[in-house]
C-alpha cells in the first residue's frame, strides 16, 4: 500500500473541487448574500483541505485553511463580500490549481508558499472589524502547521482484549526471546480524516523506522482496507524508548493521538488508565468541528454549528456512499478495446449478411436470426457509445471565471450565457475542444464586443452578451458561439487580405462575403487593430479550424457588420462507426458519410446548365453546382449517359453541391479504418471500411469537395 | 560447438531473397511481418502512381506499393509468383510491398556482405550492399529508407 495509489482520485477530485469553487465563487460575485453558494464554497474548500492535508501536501493545505477562515467568516455573517476579496479568492484559487498542476508534473507540490495571497486573505480577515473569532482563526494556522495535532480523546468505556493470531503471538515470543521490547501502541485518527487507511499506513511506516509492528488490532489488511472506526491498536517490538515512536506517530498529520506503554499480558486492562489521561486540546480544532455540521445542514445558522459534534459528521459519510457506489472508473483504454470489439463485431455481421445474400433469400429462419443480430449489434454500438459520452460540461464550466476574468482586462463588461451543458460528445472529442472553444470565446470578447462607449452610440446595452449554446442535432452536436458584438467587418478583412498580399484587387472585387470570411481561418491572418494578450497574435481561428478538422467537425460563421457573429462547430457524434450510403463509381465501391447527405435526386441529362464553365441544375429554385465523382476519382463512367443519373444533394454549411454518382447500393453502418498515414495524401478520402464480402471500400468526405 | 554456433549467429543476418524483374534483392527478415498471396487491391485515387492501392489484411487496411515502379522498373504484371510482403519497422504501420516472387531465405556472413555507398542513382539509391552468394550476387535493400522516401 502507497499513498501514490491515490494520487490519482486526489487530482481528479481536487480539479472538480476547484472547479466547483470557481464556479461558486462566481456566483458569489453576482449575489454575495446567498447563504447556499457561501455553504456550498465552505464545504468545498474544507474537503479540498482535508485531502490536500490527507495527502501531505501542506502548502496546498495552508493556502485552503487559510482561504477556508476567510468563508467561515463570511458564513457568519462577521465580513462582507467585496470585490478585492473575490479577486483574492480567484488568485487563490489559480494558486491552488498551481498546486493540482506540480503534483500531476511532479508528485510534489512545489515549493512555492504563496504567502502574497496567504497575506492578502488574512487581510480580508483583518479588514472586518474587532470580532475576536478572527484573531483565532488565524493564530490556529501556524499552530496546525506545526504538526502538533491533539484532539479530545473518545471516551472508550473498555478497551476488548488484543486478540493475538498463532503467528502474531509466535512473533511475540520471538520478540522477547531476542530481548527487545515491546510495547502497546493505540492510535487514534482524528474523525474527519478522509483517507484513514492512508494515515495509518504513514504511522506504520514512521513506526518502522524505529522498530517492527508484531501485531495489529484489527488486523493490518483490515487496517488496509480501512476496516477500522477512529482508532487501532498495535503491538510494536523496539530496541528503544517508546516516546519517540509516538511522537513519530502524531507527526503524522491527522493522527488526534497516539499513546502506549510496555506490551505485557496485564497492559491490555492497564490501557484502560492511560486512556484518561490525555488533555483535551482544542485550539485548531475547534474551528474545524464546528465547520463540518453547517454545510450538511444548511439551515444550522452559525452559533447552532458550535454546540454540534460527532453526530453531523457520522451522517454525512453514509450520504456520501450510495453516489460513490453507482459508477466506476474505467480506463479509456479499455473502452477503446472495447468499441475495437464492437467494429469487429460489425464488421463480422455485415459479412454474415452477405454470405447470407449469396446463399439466397429463401431460408426464412436463417433471415429472421440475422436481422435479431443486427439489432443487437446495433445496440450494443449505440450502449458503447454511450459509455464513452460525457457531458461537455467538465470543458465548459470553466469558462465563466475566464469571461469574467477577460472582462476585467479588457475593461468591457461581458456577461456569458451558456445552455445545454448536459450535451454530450465522446469522451476523446470532449478533452479536444476545450481549446478551440476557448479561442472562439475569447475571439468574441476580444474583437467582438465593442468598447462600452461605442455600444452606447449604438445603443447597444451596457453589457456584451456572448452565448455559448450547445445541442445535439441528428448524428451531431453543434456547439455554438455567439455575440452581440461588433460582427466582422468584411471591408477591413478585404484590406487586410490584400495588404498582406492572400488577394489580389481583382481577386477580392469579385469575392463574396464568405469567400472573405473563410480567410479568417487560415494561418497568421487577424484583425484586431492592436494586438494584446488576450488574442490578436493570429493563432486563433485557424488553430481552431484545424483542431476541429481533426475530429472530422467543421467550422462555420455567421456575421452581421455591427450587429454579431455567430461561430458554429459541428462536431459528429461517434468518430468510428456510422451510417453510411453505399454508392458505385465506374466498377468501384465507395462509401458516403449519410450525414453530408441531404437528399437524393433522379436528375434527367437535359436539366444540366453550364454556369460559369461549371455544370448546374436548377433544383426547387436553387442553383446546384455539380460535381462528377467519376472524374473526381478519376475512373470511367459504368453509366450511359443519356440515362437518368443518380445525383446526392450534399451540404457543408449553407452550400449546397450535387454528386453524381453511377448507381446507389444502399445504407450501411460502416466502421471507419484509417488508412495509415503514408497513403492518406488524398483530401477527399476520409478513410476506409471493410465490407461483408471483405472487399475494401473508401470513405469519401463529400464535405472536402465541395 | 556452442561457442561457434553463437558467433555464426550474431555474425549472420538472414535476408528473403526477392525477384524484380531479372535481379534479386535482399531484404532483412526483422523487417517482415508476413508474406501473403496477391489478391484483391483497392485503388486509391489521386495518390502517387506505385501506391497500388489497399488491402484487408485480417481486418486491417493495409497500403501497398509497388517496389518496381518505386524503384523505376516498369509496373507490375500479376502472375501466380506474384507476393505480397507485409513490411513493419517499429511503432510504424505495416505497409504492403508487392514483388515479382520470394525465393528464399538466405544466411549471409558480414564478410559476404560488400557496403555500397548509397548514390543518387533511381533504383540503386536504396541498395545498401551487396550479397555474395555461390548462386550470384543479391542488392540488399534499405527497406527504411525506401520507407522514408515518401
Amino acid at each position: 500500500m502507497d499513498v501514490s495509489q491515490y494520487l490519482d482520485i486526489f487530482l481528479d477530485e481536487s480539479r472538480e473541487h476547484l472547479q466547483n469553487l470557481n464556479t461558486s465563487v462566481l456566483a458569489l460575485e453576482q449575489d454575495s448574500e446567498n447563504q447556499d453558494t457561501i455553504n456550498e464554497i465552505f464545504r468545498a474548500a474544507h474537503t479540498l483541505k482535508g485531502m490536500a492535508g490527507t495527502m501531505g501536501y501542506k502548502r496546498m493545505q495552508t493556502l485552503t485553511h487559510d482561504m477556508e477562515n476567510v468563508f467561515s467568516e463570511v458564513r457568519d455573517g462577521n465580513l462582507k463580500v467585496n470585490p478585492e476579496m473575490i479577486d483574492t479568492l480567484f488568485q487563490c484559487l489559480d494558486a491552488l490549481e498551481g498546486y493540482v498542476t506540480t503534483i500531476q508534473e511532479t508528485s510534489d507540490e512545489g515549493d512555492n508558499d504563496n504567502q502574497p495571497i496567504i497575506n492578502a486573505l488574512n487581510a480580508c480577515l483583518e479588514n472586518k472589524g474587532s470580532e475576536p473569532a478572527a484573531p483565532a482563526a488565524k493564530e490556529a494556522a501556524p499552530a496546525k502547521k506545526k504538526g502538533g495535532k491533539k484532539k479530545k480523546e473518545e471516551p472508550v468505556a473498555t478497551e476488548p482484549p488484543f486478540k493475538l493470531s498463532d503467528t502474531e503471538q509466535k512473533a511475540v515470543e520471538d520478540a522477547l526471546m531476542a530481548e527487545r521490547k515491546l510495547y502497546l501502541v493505540k492510535v487514534s485518527v482524528q474523525e474527519n480524516c478522509l483517507l484513514k487507511a492512508a494515515r495509518a499506513f504513514l504511522v506504520f511506516k514512521a513506526i518502522e523506522e524505529y522498530g517492527e509492528i508484531i501485531a495489529a488490532d484489527p488486523s493490518t489488511q483490515d487496517i488496509e482496507d480501512e476496516k477500522f472506526d477512529l482508532s487501532f491498536r498495535l503491538i510494536i517490538a523496539s530496541d528503544g524508548d517508546l516516546k519517540p515512536v509516538l511522537q513519530a506517530i502524531k507527526n503524522v498529520s491527522e493522527i488526534s493521538n497516539a499513546e502506549g506503554g510496555p506490551f505485557n499480558a496485564e497492559s491490555i486492562q492497564a490501557e484502560d488508565q492511560a486512556e484518561k489521561t490525555e488533555e483535551v486540546q482544542k485550539s485548531d480544532d475547534t474551528a474545524e468541528k464546528k465547520d463540518t455540521p453547517a454545510p450538511v445542514s444548511k439551515e444550522a445558522s452559525a452559533p447552532a454549528a458550535n454546540s454540534t459534534q460527532a453526530p453531523p459528521a457520522a451522517a454525512k459519510k453514509p450520504a456520501g456512499k450510495p453516489a460513490v457506489n453507482r459508477t466506476v472508473r474505467v480506463d479509456i483504454e479499455k473502452l477503446d478495446s472495447l468499441m475495437n470489439l464492437v467494429s469487429e463485431l460489425i464488421i463480422a455481421k455485415n459479412s454474415l449478411v452477405s454470405a447470407a445474400t449469396v446463399l439466397g433469400s429463401n431460408n426464412n429462419q436463417l433471415n429472421d436470426h440475422i436481422e435479431y443480430l443486427e439489432s443487437v449489434t446495433t445496440n450494443l454500438h449505440e450502449s458503447v457509445m454511450k459509455v464513452r459520452m460525457v457531458p461537455i460540461e467538465s470543458v465548459v464550466t470553466k469558462f465563466p471565471r475566464m469571461i469574467r476574468d477577460l472582462s476585467k482586462k479588457l475593461n468591457k463588461p461581458i456577461e456569458l450565457y451558456m445552455t445545454g451543458e448536459e450535451t454530450e460528445l465522446d469522451r476523446t472529442v470532449v478533452d479536444e475542444i476545450g481549446d478551440p472553444l476557448m479561442h472562439l470565446l475569447r475571439n468574441s470578447a476580444d474583437h467582438g464586443i465593442e468598447e462600452p462607449d461605442i455600444r452606447a452610440q449604438r445603443g447597444k446595452p451596457a453589457v456584451g452578451s456572448i452565448y455559448l449554446d450547445a445541442y445535439q442535432d441528428g448524428n451531431n452536436v453543434v456547439i455554438e458561439v455567439k455575440d452581440d458584438g461588433n460582427g466582422i467587418d468584411v471591408e477591413a478583412v478585404k484590406k487586410k487580405a490584400i495588404e498582406r498580399g492572400v488577394l489580389t484587387e481583382e481577386q477580392a472585387a469579385v469575392a463574396d462575403d464568405s469567400e472573405i470570411i473563410s480567410l479568417l481561418f487560415q494561418p497568421s491572418f487577424s484583425t484586431a487593430k492592436t494586438v494584446t494578450d488576450v488574442s490578436g497574435r493570429g493563432v486563433g481561428l485557424d488553430v481552431v479550424k484545424s483542431k476541429i478538422e481533426s475530429l472530422s467537425g467543421e467550422v462555420d460563421v455567421k456575421t452581421k457588420l455591427g450587429e454579431g457573429s455567430t461561430f458554429s462547430i459541428r462536431l459528429p457524434l461517434t468518430l468510428a462507426i456510422i451510417q453510411a450510403l453505399m454508392v458505385v463509381v465506374g466498377d468501384e465501391k465507395y462509401a458516403i458519410a449519410l450525414g453530408s447527405i441531404q437528399t437524393i435526386e433522379d436528375i434527367s441529362p437535359d436539366d444540366i446548365r453550364t454556369v460559369q464553365g461549371r455544370e448546374v441544375i436548377n433544383m426547387r429554385g436553387s442553383v446546384i453546382p455539380l460535381i462528377r465523382l467519376d472524374q473526381v476519382v478519376g475512373v470511367e463512367s459504368s453509366r450511359n449517359p443519356e440515362d437518368n443519373m443518380v445525383v446526392l444533394i450534399a451540404k457543408k454549411g449553407d452550400r449546397l453541391a450535387g454528386l453524381i454518382v453511377d448507381e446507389l447500393i444502399g445504407q450501411q453502418e460502416i466502421v471507419i479504418k484509417s488508412m495509415g498515414k503514408y497513403i492518406n495524401k488524398c483530401k477527399f478520402i476520409s478513410g476506409a471500411t471493410i465490407l461483408g464480402d471483405g472487399e475494401i471500400a473508401l470513405i469519401i468526405d463529400a464535405n472536402a469537395l465541395i | 560447438m556452442a561457442d561457434e554456433l553463437s558467433t555464426i549467429i550474431n555474425d549472420t543476418t538472414q535476408y528473403i531473397v526477392i525477384r524484380l524483374g531479372n535481379e534479386q534483392y535482399g531484404i532483412d527478415i526483422k523487417y517482415i511481418d508476413n508474406i501473403v498471396r496477391m489478391q484483391q487491391i483497392t485503388r486509391v485515387p489521386q495518390v502517387s502512381p506505385y501506391w497500388k492501392g489497399v488491402i484487408n489484411l485480417r481486418g486491417e487496411v493495409i497500403p501497398v506499393m509497388s517496389l518496381r515502379m518505386k524503384m523505376g522498373l516498369e509496373n507490375d504484371t500479376e502472375t501466380k509468383d506474384t507476393r505480397i510482403i507485409i513490411i513493419k519497422i517499429d511503432q510504424h504501420e505495416p505497409i504492403g510491398v508487392m514483388v515479382d516472387s520470394v525465393k528464399e531465405v538466405v544466411n549471409l556472413l558480414s564478410s559476404e556482405i560488400e557496403r555500397v555507398a548509397t548514390t543518387d542513382n533511381h533504383s540503386d539509391g536504396y541498395v545498401s550492399g551487396v550479397g555474395k552468394q555461390e548462386h550470384g550476387l543479391i542488392s540488399l535493400l534499405d527497406i527504411e529508407l525506401v520507407l522514408q522516401d515518401m
